[in-house]
C-alpha cells in the first residue's frame, strides 16, 4: 500500500459519515491489514534478543500474521526498535521509518527506546518518539516475549479501530519532515528532563487506553 | 516535583566534577624492586632517568611510569630488542583521575616469545596533552590512539589518521570520558537532537571511502555547511586544538543551549 500523500483519496475531514458500506469496507481492510503485519527489527540491544525469541517457534508472532520478519524497510509495515538507540542511530532509524510506505506503525520495545533507560548520559536518544512518531511503547528491561506480542496486539487493536472515514486512515506523513526530528525543540527539551520521557508519553503518543476495563474488546490471554 | 527544582538539584550532575586546588599528581604505588621484573631492570639500565617509577599492583601486575617524551623509543626498544621482543601492543587507553590531575596513557603490551606483560603509563598535565603516535611501531594503536583522541582529547603526534571513532564527526561538545565532561553532554537535548538529524555522509565515512563509492567529494560541501547560519560558533568539524580545556565554565550552565559557551 505504497499510497504517497498527495494522491490519497480520502474523504473530506469531518465529512465522512460511517454507512454500512463503509464500516463493511473498514472492517474488510482492517482485517486484512492487522492480520498481516510485516515488522521491521530495528534491533540494538538485549531487547532484540527477546524480539528474536518471540520471533522464533515457542512464541511465534506467526501466529498473529507476522509471518515475515521484512528485513527491508519497503516491505514493513512495523517498525520494532527494540534496544537503546545512540544520536549516532538516530538519522538512521529516522531513514528507515521515513523508507517504510504508509500505513505504518511503530512499536517501541524496553524502556532504553523508550525513554532512554537508565542511559540519560550524553550519547542517548532520550525516548525515540523524538525521532519518530510511536504508536505503542512496550515497557520492560528487556520485555518478555510475552510483552511484546502484547504490544504487538496493540498495535492491531488500534488497527482495528481505523476507519476510511477518517483523514487520518492512510496515515500518511508529510513529506516535508523527512529527516526532521518527531518533535520540535521545545517539546524536546519538556520530555528529556530527568525522568521526563517516561512520564509523559501520553502527551507525545497521544492517548492510548492501556487499562482492561477500557479495552473490552482485547482478546484473553 | 517542578521541572526548575530538579533541574537545580542536578546541577551538579550537569556540570561536573569541579577542579579542587589539592589535587594531588604523579606516579601512585610503592615502588618495586626493579630486578622482579627482567624488562624493568633493563629498561632502567638503558633509560635511567626516563623511568621514573615502577610499581607492582595486583599481585604480579608491573607498571612502569615512563617520560612521555620518550615512549616512542621506549616502544621501540620493547618491540626490537631481542630480549625484550613485546611484538603485541595489546591496548592504549588513558585514564583520568580528575580533579585537574595528569592524564595517564596506558600501553599494555606483552611479549609472546617470553611469556612476559608490561604496562607502561605516562602522565600528560592537562594543559599539554600531546604524545608520540605508537603508529610507526605498531599498526594496532592506530585505531585504540583514535579513540583515545576521541573520549580524552590526547593528541597523538604523526598518527596518519587523528579523527575521532566513535562519537560522531560534527560532534562538538568536546572529549566524553574526560572526568570536568558532564553527564548529559554540554548542549541541550533538542541541540543534540537537532545535530544528530543534520548529520551527513561525511560524518560517517572519510573521503577516500565517498570517492571510491562515487559520491560527491567532501571539501565544498563541508566548508558551505559550517558556514550555515543555525551551526553554533560555526563549529562543524571539532576536530582542531582542544576547544574544552578544564574548567571552561560557560559551555555547561545546566546543559541548556548557549552557543555563547562554546568557543
Amino acid at each position: 500500500m505504497g499510497l504517497s500523500g498527495r494522491e490519497l483519496p480520502t474523504l473530506p475531514a469531518g465529512g465522512g459519515h460511517a454507512s454500512f458500506f463503509t464500516t463493511r469496507l473498514d472492517a474488510l481492510i482492517n482485517w486484512s491489514r492487522l492480520n498481516s503485519l510485516w515488522p521491521m527489527p530495528f534491533g540494538t540491544a538485549c531487547c532484540a534478543i527477546e524480539m528474536m525469541a518471540a520471533a522464533a517457534s515457542k512464541y511465534d508472532t506467526a501466529r498473529f500474521g507476522m509471518e515475515r520478519q521484512a528485513f527491508s524497510p519497503r516491505q514493513a509495515d512495523v517498525l520494532i526498535c527494540a534496544g537503546r538507540v545512540p544520536y549516532k542511530m538516530a538519522p538512521v532509524l529516522r531513514r528507515i521509518w521515513d523508507q517504510m510506505p504508509q500505513p505504518k506503525w511503530c512499536v517501541s520495545m524496553g524502556a532504553c527506546a523508550s525513554s532512554g533507560g537508565v542511559f540519560d548520559v550524553y550519547s542517548m536518544v532520550q525516548g525515540i518518539d523524538t525521532i519518530i512518531p510511536v504508536d505503542v511503547y512496550v515497557p520492560g528491561c528487556p520485555p518478555r516475549p510475552e510483552g511484546l506480542i502484547y504490544g504487538l496486539l496493540m498495535i492491531q487493536e488500534k488497527i482495528r479501530g481505523e476507519s476510511i472515514t477518517r483523514a487520518d486512515f492512510h496515515r500518511a506523513e508529510d513529506p516535508a519532515r523527512t529527516g526532521r526530528p518527531n518533535l520540535s525543540p521545545e517539546v524536546i527539551e519538556e520530555v528529556t528532563v530527568p525522568f521526563g520521557n517516561s512520564t509523559r508519553q501520553n502527551r507525545v503518543s497521544g492517548m492510548v487506553p492501556s487499562h482492561a476495563l477500557l479495552r473490552p474488546r482485547d482478546r484473553k490471554p | 516535583m517542578a521541572d526548575k527544582d530538579l533541574n537545580e538539584g542536578l546541577r551538579d550532575l550537569e556540570s561536573g566534577p569541579r577542579t579542587s586546588e589539592t589535587a594531588g599528581e604523579g606516579p601512585r604505588g610503592e615502588a618495586a624492586d626493579a630486578a622482579s621484573h627482567p624488562t624493568v631492570a633493563a629498561m632502567r639500565a638503558k633509560f635511567g632517568d626516563a623511568v621514573r617509577h615502577h610499581t607492582v599492583v595486583a599481585g604480579d601486575e608491573h607498571v612502569v611510569y615512563i617520560a612521555p617524551e620518550r615512549v616512542r623509543d621506549i616502544l621501540g626498544w620493547l618491540k626490537d630488542d631481542p630480549a625484550q621482543d613485546y611484538a603485541f601492543l595489546m591496548d592504549v587507553t588513558a585514564v583520568d583521575y580528575g580533579g585537574g590531575r595528569p592524564l595517564e596513557v596506558v600501553y599494555q603490551m606483552w611479549s609472546l616469545t617470553h611469556k612476559r606483560q608490561l604496562r607502561l603509563k605516562a602522565t600528560l598535565p592537562l594543559s599539554a596533552l600531546e604524545i608520540d603516535s605508537a603508529v610507526p611501531l605498531y599498526n594496532s594503536a592506530n585505531w585504540l590512539e583514535r579513540e583515545v583522541y576521541d573520549l580524552f582529547g590526547i593528541r597523538f603526534r604523526g598518527h596518519p589518521d587523528l579523527r575521532r571513532i566513535m562519537m560522531p564527526e560534527n560532534y562538538a561538545e568536546g572529549h566524553p570520558l574526560r572526568k570536568d565532561f558532564p553527564l548529559r553532554g554540554r548542549f541541550s537535548r533538542a541541540e543534540q537532537t537537532r545535530r544528530a538529524m543534520e548529520m551527513e555522509l561525511e560524518d560517517y565515512y572519510i573521503p577516500t571511502e565517498l570517492a571510491t563509492a562515487g559520491m560527491r567529494a567532501t571539501g565544498e560541501h563541508a566548508s558551505a555547511d559550517a558556514a550555515g547560519p543555525s551551526t553554533p560558533g560555526g563549529m562543524r568539524r571539532p576536530n582542531d586544538p582542544d576547544n574544552w580545556a578544564l574548567g571552561t565554565e560557560g559551555g555547561a550552565e545546566g546543559g541548556a543551549s548557549s552557543p555563547e559557551g562554546v568557543e
